[in-house]
């Protein structure tokens, strides 16, 4: 039981959505779109209708984020941030990667062991990996070679990262850097305020409003008191 | 771009190439929430003031609670990847990154639901009576001001006015309502 569980955790999948701030930000607003409304509804605190709303609320609040996100932050900020940095870091010889898919896809490999990366399932991964990648900093070495090549270079990858330099930790640094901006960007400027636009609208296309509203039915009473006094008066 | 800030830069990415925890991204969220929706909400000029405080302040403190969850939740966990990789003989670091992730998975869909239910609401109520509290002394000003206009009324207690039967029972009401000392929106 506590294997199988360590297996999991330990796994080169778990490893790779563990270090990927894309793949952590998508579980963790997924996990607030279910968590936050099952635990609105189940507070018994407050009546049903409001519950229902603040529920059906958070909900649609969070698949937003979620919408936003997927919209916002792969095209724009993963890739966009890594040409950037590409861009700022060109004198420490990054390997040229085209775009921050194939760099992730060269991670995603370096860090299994040379058989498994010949498995089929890796093949996606590894069909990313162009003959024309070089390590400008190891004599233009093929990046295919330190992957599968059938010399010695084969299955090198930590000792180039530990000893030689540390351009492939900058360029995945970079990739998760300006995810981590785009993320704070997209969830905390960008998602209240397009909500603010959409989600009354939606509430409202579906009925959804709170009927035992207390904080808006107070004010209009005490309001009205007075004025049918000063009338009468 | 300066060479300190270049320096600076690549050591952020040296460092989160090498190990990026799923806890960095959820907790620069969580801050930057905490700062920026009370910020939006204090920003809304449609909105009631004390609605907008209210609100501003409930905002940042369940982001306060979702950081300081984040947080706790990861220093409890985290001393557990060496024991389960001794005893399974897994990699500690593999482990402690695991953990992390399951960690912030389990603060995010479980605990600060839970917290927030717990405790949002006695805290809220805290600060409401404080709010409260306060509240008097300018409602007193207001009913100063509201006693000012109530005083045409007292023309109805005239004798003039009492012929009429039905200002006599006005009369009889609001003579009264003075004698029990209650005033307009008392």
């Amino acid at each position: 039981m506590l294997g199988s569980f360590v297996n999991v955790i330990t796994s080169n999948t778990f490893q790779t959505i563990a270090q990927n701030t894309d793949s952590c930000v998508k579980i963790e607003t997924g996990l607030k779109a279910v968590g936050r409304p099952a635990f609105t509804l189940i507070d018994r605190n407050t009546d049903k209708e409001t519950r229902k709303y603040a529920a059906t609320k958070e909900f649609l609040y969070q698949l937003l984020c979620f919408g936003i996100y997927l919209a916002i932050i792969p095209p724009i900020f993963k890739n966009g941030g890594f040409k950037l940095a590409q861009k700022i870091f060109k004198k420490e010889g990054m390997p040229a990667f085209k775009n921050a898919k194939q760099m992730l896809a060269y991670h995603h490999l370096a860090y299994m062991t040379p058989e498994e990366r010949r498995l089929a399932k890796n093949k996606k991964f590894l069909d990313l990996i162009t003959e024309d990648l070089v390590n400008p900093r190891d004599n233009n070495a093929k990046l295919l070679d330190y992957l599968i090549g059938a010399d010695k270079k084969s299955g090198i990858h930590k000792k180039t990262l530990e000893k030689q330099d540390k351009m492939f930790d900058l360029a995945k640094g970079s990739i998760e850097f300006s995810s981590i901006i785009g993320s704070v960007v997209g969830l905390t400027i960008l998602a209240p305020e397009i909500s603010h636009l959409i989600l009354h609208p939606i509430m409202k296309v579906f009925r959804l409003k709170p009927e035992n509203n207390t904080e808006e039915k107070t004010p209009a009473i005490s309001n009205a008191q007075p004025q049918n006094l000063d009338k009468k008066a | 771009m300066s060479s300190f800030l270049y320096n600076k830069l690549k050591d952020i990415c040296i460092s989160l190439g090498k190990h990026n925890d799923a806890l960095y991204a959820v907790l620069a969220i969580a801050m930057f929430k905490g700062v920026m929706r009370p910020t939006f909400t204090m920003m809304d000029k449609k909105s009631d003031p004390k609605s907008k405080k209210y609100a501003a302040f409930r905002e940042g403190l369940t982001e306060a609670i979702a950081f300081g969850s984040y947080i706790a939740t990861h220093k409890l966990v985290l001393p557990l990847a060496v024991p389960l990789a001794k005893k399974t003989g897994a990699s500690p670091k593999k482990v402690k990154n695991g953990l992390s992730l399951l960690s912030v998975c389990l603060t995010a869909g479980i605990i600060i639901p839970v917290l927030c239910n717990l405790t949002l609401k006695p805290i809220m109520d805290g600060v409401s009576k404080f709010f409260n509290k306060k509240d008097p002394k300018t409602d007193s000003k207001l009913d100063i001001k509201e006693n000012a206009n109530p005083l045409p009324a007292m023309q109805v207690y005239s004798p003039k006015l009492s012929e009429n039967s039905k200002n006599l029972l006005d009369t009889v009401r609001i003579t009264s309502m003075r004698n029990y000392g209650m005033k307009v929106g008392g």
